[in-house]
């Protein structure tokens, strides 16, 4: 059987992952609480916050060593 | 909710670990978890929905769910958040889409999906393209007889006509990789091409394709991927091929 690639290749993006799990699959209405939608906006929210999120980390380790690395 | 089977899930401890469940109903088989509230009820799923590392936490975890059980199964993937309030509200969906799950299940048997993303480097394409075009010749003969003034004017001109040129041969390289690869699967999905802030690369993406393979021509598949990378790389082409993803592209659900 095939190797699945998730298991030997960790880089598969965020973005990828995102792409599919949240753009595409069935979407249903009906007795659901709730079916993720509108969320093609996510792109541009995952980078800020994932640039945020960096940052934040950054500001951690400098908080620990005194020292900020860009 | 996860997905939809044709049978049984083989249980295995990392499923345990999931703590997952399964609801057989005439033939189909849904794998879910049970979720708390305080997590996903819609207030709180949307307030999650804007913590980064929440996202990927749980999408990760979402696709490798489905992908554990695609081992063993063909899948219907579910979009992550998609949750019901009781059990009952998925028997009752299950039963009356029973004929388009039945036609889902058997169009997407057999079949793997798979994504590929062109990528091109501009500098590297110009530097490797000998003559660019006739017209490009031209302008740098007209540069060398002009006065300076003259000559800048025609220098941008210049820029503007290989910026041109080299759209062109985007074009060309992506149709090249696109038709080898479609006469290799069964169907296939356009992508809009990503913007360099998404994707977070020097290089221009130039195609952006998913591709619904049957699993015996993946080999050949992925092959002529590499072949086709291996044989452009002098023009700064490189190429990302991922999966098998379970077949979010390829599903289409929407009638009784």
């Amino acid at each position: 059987m095939q190797e699945n690639i998730y298991d030997r290749n960790k880089n598969i993006t965020i973005l990828e992952v995102l792409d599919r799990v949240l753009n595409k699959g069935v979407v249903l209405t009906g007795d659901i609480v709730i079916s993720v939608a509108d969320i093609d906006l996510i792109y541009v929210g995952v980078r800020l916050l994932l640039s945020s999120v960096e940052t934040m980390e950054k500001l951690k380790t400098a908080k620990k060593t005194g020292i900020i690395k860009f | 909710m996860y997905c939809i089977t044709g049978n049984p899930p083989q249980h295995d401890q990392v499923e345990e670990l999931w703590d997952l469940k399964y609801i057989g109903v005439d033939g189909f088989y849904a794998t879910i978890k049970y979720v708390s509230e305080s997590e996903f009820s819609e207030e709180n799923l949307k307030k999650n929905l804007s913590d980064i590392s929440w996202v990927e936490t749980n999408a990760r975890e979402h696709i490798k769910v489905i992908s554990r059980i695609m081992e063993n199964s063909t899948v219907i993937p579910f979009k992550f958040g998609t949750i019901y309030n009781s059990e009952e509200g998925l028997r009752k969906f299950i039963r009356d889409y029973s004929s388009s799950l039945s036609k889902n299940l058997k169009s997407i048997e057999g079949k793997e999906e798979w994504s590929v993303k062109i990528y091109c480097n501009y500098k590297t394409l110009i530097e490797n393209t000998e003559e660019l075009s006739e017209d490009v010749v031209a302008i740098e003969k007209q540069i060398g007889e002009s006065s300076p003034g003259k000559a800048y004017i025609l220098q941008r001109k210049k820029d503007e006509v290989i910026k041109g040129e080299i759209e062109k041969l985007y074009k060309f390289y992506s149709q090249q990789f696109f038709d080898e690869l479609k006469s290799l699967s069964e169907s296939y999905l356009i992508n809009n091409l990503l913007p360099k802030e998404l994707t977070e690369k020097i290089d221009d993406m130039i195609l952006n394709v998913t591709f619904f393979v049957s699993k015996n021509k993946v080999r050949d598949f992925i092959s002529t991927t590499e072949l086709q990378m291996n044989k452009n790389k002098i023009y700064g082409v490189t190429v990302e091929a991922t999966g098998p993803w379970p077949p979010f592209s390829f599903i289409s659900i929407n009638e009784k």
